[in-house]
């Protein structure tokens, strides 16, 4: 961890006491309860991550997760990037409107924009009827109750938590780097290649890295978008406790989830260190 | 324009910025020719990075022309116009290594591999710095980095170098130190420098000739010596260089000449042009060092004014005095210390102060 974190005195060490308490009675101790059910529900042993793994149906829960995460996560960065660039390079009144649009985005029920989303993606909606009357198609797009409205719908829920982190890193760049660029006969692209981009790279790794993370635990998007064959594994969690109360496989999926999720932010963190 | 005359290498013409209602740019015009060191030197404000900007290509002027080597390059961008720059802020690629920042520019130009390699080192070189192409900016000292910056801004051999206070954030002893060596730079290879600057000592140093910004204008172009001796106006004069201002008030105007009175009983002759109507108040600018102090009366040209002595600091070579007229008015006054040697003025004496005025120096206001 970063050096103020192992150097705090131990007076400061003991204050922290009452929070890892709190922490370990409220989150550490049902998470590991959880977990434990994984390997001893319904009898001790792997059987649940076999099951998980070798199971056709749920094999392919775990590959849309997946997917579906990397996707997003590619997709918010394209757009949030150029989003972020705007936030920092537009004059001030501008950008607050700009981030006023999207903090009030992030303050609307989630439900809310979900099913703003099915409205505007259904066979009848917005966009089809759009396109229809455009005559850029002939017959609606299956936009919804599929993967690719999943994308849409969850692109879209993520992309503040691009824009944010990437607009701090941006901000933290002196302009006068790229006016140096410039004076070096640099093109914009040229400087955008070899100066932005490069000097970005830890924010974009940050966003990116929260997006798939928060993406892969995603339940109520896939959920309402993604129709009933295109399930992600937080779905699959909440079925399999729900309807079926089978706690075992469900905290093997969990488990699944978490390891991976731990996994992604020790090779950031290596990654960090790296590069300091 | 004259045929004979060699294009300028950068020709400014009424050039205009407005912010809102602002100025910051106020119609300035100028030459610089080429091969020549020009440096705008002008307080904090006065429009010296808005002009250097507009000639860069980061800013549009809002009116005016700006020419190099007579084309106009309204709206060209910045990596069109083949200008090298230095700023003041540390602009080094952080994620680039010294070697790599200064062949930036020649990459950018698609220059072969081993081309690009030994232009680095022979940039590198110029400003004794090949010992560090491997390191990053961050493990240089602020002096290095800025000589890294020069070294990228002529590895291309640009035609003109801009560079504004590109030594402001260095200790002096360090920034007299690269003064001279940019001043060598620029002896060896020729190329046109316009440097901003807001210290009169570091202008007078480095230029050829010096623009005096005031308030989004140039209110004076010249060599240092040009300046020194007879500044254009008030402020030019109070900007380079110590200077006193006496004031007076006019007695008496003549078809050849006007009558300024200075003090109670001296009086002195003055260019009618310069100065307003009888009674009015002029400012007479005179150097410490053209002061000289007695205790008797000679009957030296120039005005004689009766002072007493508050102060006087040796300083080695100088010896530095504070003086104040009959009606309070306080002169700073220098005298070379081998001139000075056995006439001793003290403290809390009474003397008379010798004045030659310099006909260039009287001034309607301040
Ligand atoms: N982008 C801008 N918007 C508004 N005012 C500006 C802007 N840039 C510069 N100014 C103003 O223009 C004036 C001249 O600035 P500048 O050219 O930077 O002065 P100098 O370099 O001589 O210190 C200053 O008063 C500054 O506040
Ligand atoms: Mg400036």
């Amino acid at each position: 961890m970063n050096a103020a974190a192992t150097s705090g005195t131990f007076r400061e060490a003991r204050a922290a006491w009452p929070a890892i308490a709190f922490l370990f009675v409220f989150f550490a101790l049902p998470v590991g309860a959880l977990m434990l059910r994984s390997v001893t529900d319904p009898q001790w042993g792997l059987q649940n991550f076999s099951d998980l793994l070798a199971t056709g149906t749920y094999a392919r829960v775990l590959f849309n997760t997946f997917l579906v995460a990397a996707v997003v996560t590619l997709m918010s960065l394209l757009i949030g990037y150029p989003l972020a660039w705007l936030l920092v390079m537009l004059p001030a009144r501008w950008q607050q409107v700009l981030l006023a649009i999207l903090l009030m985005s992030m303050w609307t029920s989630l439900l809310a924009r979900t099913y703003a989303w099915l409205v505007l993606l259904q066979k009848t909606g917005v966009i089809n009827r759009i396109l229809l009357s455009v005559g850029v198609i002939d017959a609606p797009l299956p936009l919804v109750n599929n993967l690719t409205g999943v994308v849409i719908g969850m692109t879209y829920i993520m992309l503040p938590f691009v824009v944010l982190p990437l607009r701090a890193t941006l901000a933290t760049l002196d302009p006068a780097l790229m006016h140096a660029g410039a004076v070096c006969g640099a093109s914009p692209w040229r400087l955008f290649r070899s100066v932005l981009l490069p000097l970005s790279l830890p924010g974009i790794g940050a966003a990116g890295l929260m997006v798939f993370v928060m993406s892969l635990g995603y339940y109520v998007t896939p959920a309402l978008l993604g129709g009933t064959g295109n399930m992600m594994l937080a779905e699959l969690i909440a079925q399999t406790v729900q309807s079926f109360l089978n706690w075992g496989l469900g905290a093997a999926a969990a488990l699944v989830l978490l390891c991976a999720t731990l996994a992604l932010y020790a090779l950031h963190m290596r990654y960090l260190d790296e590069d300091a | 324009m004259k045929m004979d005359t060699p294009l300028p290498a950068v020709r400014l013409m009424d050039l205009h910025k407005r912010y809102g209602d602002f100025a910051a740019v106020d119609g300035v015009s100028l030459d610089v020719r080429k091969g020549e060191f020009l440096t705008f030197l002008g307080s904090s404000g006065s429009g010296k990075t808005t002009t250097l900007n507009m000639i860069a290509g980061f800013d549009d002027p809002t009116s005016g022309q700006i020419l190099l080597n007579g084309g106009a390059v309204t709206g060209l961008p910045p990596q069109k116009r083949n200008i090298g720059m230095v700023f003041q802020r540390y602009t080094l690629f952080p994620h680039m290594t010294v070697a790599e920042n200064v062949g930036f520019p020649l990459s950018v130009r698609r220059l072969s591999k081993d081309e690009v390699n030994s232009r680095v080192l022979d940039a590198l070189r110029l400003v004794q710095l090949d010992r560090f192409a491997g390191r990053r900016p961050s493990q240089l000292s602020g002096g290095q980095q800025q000589r890294v910056a020069l070294a990228r801004a002529l590895v291309y051999e640009p035609q003109l170098l801009l560079m504004d206070e590109p030594l402001g954030a260095l200790d002096k002893k360090l920034r007299e130190e690269i003064q001279i060596e940019i001043r060598k730079l620029h002896h060896r290879l020729g190329v046109t420098i316009l440097y901003v600057t807001h210290d009169q000592e570091e202008a007078l140093r480095m230029s050829d000739r010096i623009a005096v910004f005031e308030h989004g204008r140039i209110v004076q172009v010249g060599s240092g010596e040009d300046l020194y001796h007879c500044p254009a106006t008030a402020f030019v004069a109070g900007f380079i260089g110590n200077s006193n201002f006496l004031r007076g008030s006019v007695a008496e105007r003549r078809s050849d000449a006007a009558i300024v009175k200075l003090g109670e009983n001296s009086a002195v002759c003055v260019p009618v042009d310069a100065v307003g109507g009888v009674g009015s108040e002029v400012r007479i600018m005179i150097r410490p060092e053209e002061i000289k102090l007695s205790h008797a009366l000679s009957d030296a040209a120039g005005a004689v004014i009766p002072v007493t002595v508050r102060e006087r600091i040796f300083l080695g070579d100088t010896i530095s005095y504070e003086v104040a007229t009959r009606d309070g008015q306080s002169v700073l006054v220098r005298e070379d210390r081998a001139r000075n040697q056995g006439r001793c003025v003290g403290p809390g004496t009474d003397a008379y102060m010798h004045i030659a005025i310099n006909q260039n120096r009287v001034y309607k206001k301040y």
